[in-house]
């Protein structure tokens, strides 16, 4: 059953099926830092399925390594720690966003304009995103 | 004095009382509401560092102006940017209004074993001119944030143990506080997280008095 969703999932996303089972919105990835080799990503990724999504590898061609992390603030105290997975509930929206849930690109490729992300279930591609810099973030 | 006449005088009475009253509370000087303010003053501890410049510096870097310490590393992409933003943006929003005397942003690493004076210059450099990175040995380091009550530990970021030394594939749990600094060099105030631009734009004129 989670098999068939899943391919369901790649197969209208891919087609950009305006009901894909798992939609991203309000994309947005910084531009490393000067003398950085690191960007963050944030978005809504929302499932319209009535099961649980989950996330466990992301990808890029324009990163050497993605990872999904969580800063928390606890006593105080900000940490950073990656998740193993990033799990959205049925019929609902996880936010990533700034001192929250985030993307973490590691060590850049050739970064030109556009970042396309790739979301995967184990092996299983589930969607694919591009983003393009603005031309202030160029 | 008629009836009509004492419910007049009665009304306007009541009306100038009501006025009086709200316009006596709007002129009532503000108290910071997000900043918490020490009783007094504590001077920042002797230390020996380096600025983003590669130059020695000591305490008596904070004398002079006030300062907005931030205690970070470059290797963090999400919250040191952050954070730093708002500072910035804060800033800018206080320029805007005529405050005088404006902070200086400082960020202070918590990361001196990768955060370099090079490394440090980029990363404070892209949120304006003016700001101030403080780097060098986790000793040195260890003696200004100690003293300030800033704790910082390294976070092995592929390891479930809490050994943190994993080659560079770490992060640095640090203290989320914003410290303020006055211009005699004493620790004054700190905002907690979330930091948001406008808490910075109400309190800071307050706490470093001027117009």
């Amino acid at each position: 059953m989670r098999l068939s969703i899943l391919l369901l999932a790649l197969l209208l996303s891919a087609c950009g099926n305006p009901k894909a089972p798992l939609v991203i919105s309000e994309l947005e990835i910084t531009k490393p830092m000067p003398g950085m080799h690191m960007s963050a990503g944030y978005f809504v990724i929302t499932n319209q399925t009535d099961e649980t999504a989950r996330i466990t590898k992301v990808s890029s061609p324009q990163f050497e390594a993605v990872e999904v992390h969580e800063t928390t603030v606890t006593d105080g105290i900000s940490r950073m720690r990656e998740l193993e997975a990033l799990e959205i509930p049925g019929r609902s929206s996880v936010v990533l966003e700034r001192g929250g849930k985030h993307l973490m690109l590691m060590r850049p490729r050739d970064l030109q304009d556009t970042v396309t992300l790739q979301f995967f279930s184990g092996d299983l591609p589930l969607l694919s995103v591009n983003y393009s810099f603005t031309k202030d973030e160029r | 004095m008629n009836p009509k006449q004492f419910i007049i005088a009665i009304v306007l009475g009541t009306a100038l009382a009501a006025g009086t009253f709200f316009a006596l509370r709007m002129q009532v000087p503000s108290e910071p509401e997000f900043a918490l303010v020490l009783p007094a003053p504590n001077p920042v501890a002797e230390f020996s560092l380096l600025n983003q410049h590669g130059t020695p510096i000591d305490q008596t870097v904070f004398e002079g102006q006030w300062d907005l310490l931030f205690f970070g590393f470059t290797h963090c992409p999400d919250v040191c940017p952050t954070t730093l933003q708002v500072l910035a943006a804060a800033k800018a929003t206080l320029q805007e209004n005529g405050q005088v005397p404006l902070p200086r942003i400082v960020l202070v690493s918590v990361d001196p074993e990768r955060d370099t004076p090079e490394l440090m210059r980029q990363y404070v450099d892209y949120f304006g001119e003016g700001n101030l990175g403080i780097t060098g040995t986790l000793d040195e380091i260890t003696k200004l944030t100690s003293g300030l009550g800033i704790y910082f530990e390294k976070h092995a970021q592929n390891d479930d143990d809490n050994g943190a030394d994993d080659g560079d594939d770490y992060a640095v749990d640090h203290s989320a506080a914003v410290l303020v600094i006055n211009p005699d060099g004493g620790f004054e105030a700190l905002f907690s997280g979330p930091h948001v631009v406008d808490n910075y734009v109400h309190d800071l004129p307050l706490v470093m008095g001027g117009n």
